[in-house]
């Protein structure tokens, strides 16, 4: 791995009359051999951790052949689960785009003291582990709520939840689109009588879009998996507040993994469905733009 | 127009402060509400301390091992490019689309005891489910893409013509990976880092699954949090949220500096 950068010079290397000494071939074979050996082991690792786990879960869900995989999943309990995912998601990305967009315009053209402050909270999902924020919001929001309001086992519970995790997805997309962009068509906009309203629709929300939409659809994506922040203020309970990711997880503790991995491979595929629209969407836009 | 600049500082600064400053106050006020001495003599519980020491044991181990991937991978990828390593690239981003849950999943069909690797493991005598091993690999998976995604942009950017240079100079491959490109990347990698021990630290879906959340044994710091709401003990989960976001805090910080050193590199450039 160490000898990586190397590779330029080697190939020019190739290219020049036979190297004669024989000290220096030693050197590039042992070089070659060092790099061969470093990529071997890139390959053993991602396996072990993430490809032969991943090719376990698609045989688990598919050993009993496709029948079996379409029961697990149009399960009442899979099927509610599933929709009450999707439908929090939805709602929550929703309202993180507006909210997202709103405040990545306000970190870049507004001025005002505290700004340094506001700007890293807003990194703070991130970086707060979703257990955390999962009690603090369960504590906020439950039956103990200081402000008398219990939101625990509803689909409003879950989504708040998730617009907790998500926010910094669709402000850190945006953000330093809006910070590249620079003011000539929107002056030239309203010295042309342009209302500011007007030059946002027209000019700058445009030129916003493909970041916006690319952000949307991590947030979407990290919404519908979504565990941690989510499974204390659900309260779990089937066809009413459980989402995908926890019925998944009952699944697997009561040893019926052939059905957890066929939800699990559901949820991966709409998960997919959803980042490759958003991709391709955003590069739609961005491609008309250019 | 400056009516409507401050309604909407307003409305952001409101949905902000409701979102995200109310439940970071709210946890320090809840894990001091019995006072300072309260708190400190919470810390000495021994399930908590044990969850401690293992969340930085799990940190300790499988953080290195990402970075060394990462930077490995991010520079395979960028300087050896190939339709292998186009693949590779793809891979590597898969975990982000992956729900914690499905990860504890996935592990556990390959090396819990019915899996694929397990029986065979556990003939040798090796138990990778439900302990330390798996709880590091679940912490691996979530965290496998956080270094190469910073990384990755920037060395696709700053290009190799400075280790040509030092090359035609008759500096050796390893000369020219610590004193030009680890140099060169050493901020957008720091930004890696915190990510991913943020992320190791914080992982609580994917360790519940694999780890079997046994105190004293094999319970983390997360894990420790939610067994205590789950026994109504929500004074010690507090204690130990704090604990956890105080760390998030503290590497929030860092992340800004990184971001800052950054900044400040492209400026230079430019």
């Amino acid at each position: 791995m160490l000898a990586a950068p190397h590779k330029q010079t080697q190939a020019e290397g190739a290219k020049l009359p036979p190297a004669t000494g024989r000290q220096f071939r030693d050197v590039r074979a042992a070089s070659k051999l060092s790099r061969g050996a470093a990529k071997g082991l890139a390959i053993t690792y991602l396996s072990l951790i993430v490809l032969i786990p991943l090719a376990a879960l698609m045989t688990n869900a598919f050993n009993k052949g496709l029948g079996s995989f379409w029961t697990a999943v149009t399960q009442t309990e899979s099927i509610d689960a599933l929709r009450l995912t999707l439908l929090c998601a939805f709602v929550a990305s929703a309202i993180n785009a507006v909210a997202g967009l709103a405040t990545a315009w306000v970190l870049v053209r507004d001025r005002f003291a505290g700004q340094a402050i506001v700007n890293a909270l807003i990194d703070l999902p991130f970086a707060l582990p979703t257990v955390v924020a999962g009690v603090t919001f369960y504590t906020l929001y439950g039956p103990l709520s200081p402000f008398h309001v219990n939101i625990t086992g509803t689909w409003i519970g879950v989504t708040v939840a998730i617009m907790f995790v998500t926010l910094p997805f669709t402000v850190r997309s945006v953000q330093p689109v809006l910070e590249s962009l620079t003011f000539n068509a929107e002056s030239a906009a309203a010295t042309l009588g342009a209302s500011p309203a007007r030059i946002f629709r027209t000019i700058t929300l445009p030129a916003l879009m493909p970041a916006l939409l690319t952000g949307t659809g991590l947030a979407f994506a990290r919404a519908i998996g979504e565990y941690g922040s989510v499974v204390f203020i659900s309260n779990n309970l089937p066809y009413r507040s459980e989402v995908a990711s926890s019925y998944i997880y009952s699944l697997a503790v009561s040893d019926q993994t052939n059905s957890a991995a066929s939800v699990a491979v559901a949820l991966l595929i709409i998960a997919l469905i959803l980042l490759i629209f958003f991709n391709v969407t955003a590069q739609r836009l961005a491609k008309r733009r250019a | 127009m400056t009516r409507s600049k401050l309604i909407l500082r307003c409305v952001v600064l409101f949905y902000i402060a409701a979102l995200i400053g109310v439940p970071l106050i709210f946890v320090f006020q809840q894990a001091f509400l019995h006072g300072f001495g309260a708190f400190f003599s919470a810390l000495h519980d021994p399930a908590m301390d044990h969850a401690m020491l293992l969340t930085a044991l799990v940190a300790v181990v499988a953080v290195p091992l990402n970075v060394i991937f990462g930077v490995g991978a991010s520079l395979w990828i960028v300087r050896h490019p190939s339709r292998f390593t186009r693949a590779l690239d793809t891979v590597i981003d898969v975990p982000l689309a992956i729900s914690p849950i499905i990860v504890g999943l996935v592990l556990e069909l390959v090396y819990a005891q019915g899996g694929w690797f397990g029986a065979g493991l556990a003939k040798l005598g090796r138990h990778v489910m439900f302990s330390f091993p798996g709880i590091v690999m679940a912490s691996i998976f979530v965290s496998l893409p956080l270094v190469s995604r910073q990384v990755i942009p920037l060395l696709r950017e700053i290009g190799d013509h400075q280790e040509q240079t030092a090359s035609t100079l008759g500096a050796g491959p390893v000369r020219i990976f610590f004193s030009i490109t680890l140099r060169s990347i050493t901020w957008a990698a720091a930004y890696g880092v915190s990510l991913t021990l943020a992320r190791v630290i914080g992982e609580y879906g994917a360790v519940l699954i694999v780890s079997g959340n046994i105190a004293l044994v094999t319970q983390t710091l997360t894990l420790n949090i939610g067994a205590n709401f789950d026994n109504f003990n929500n004074y010690q989960g507090f204690v130990g949220a704090v604990l956890l976001a105080l760390s998030s805090i503290v590497l929030l910080l860092i992340l800004g500096v990184a971001r800052h050193r950054e900044r400040k590199r492209d400026e230079y450039l430019a």
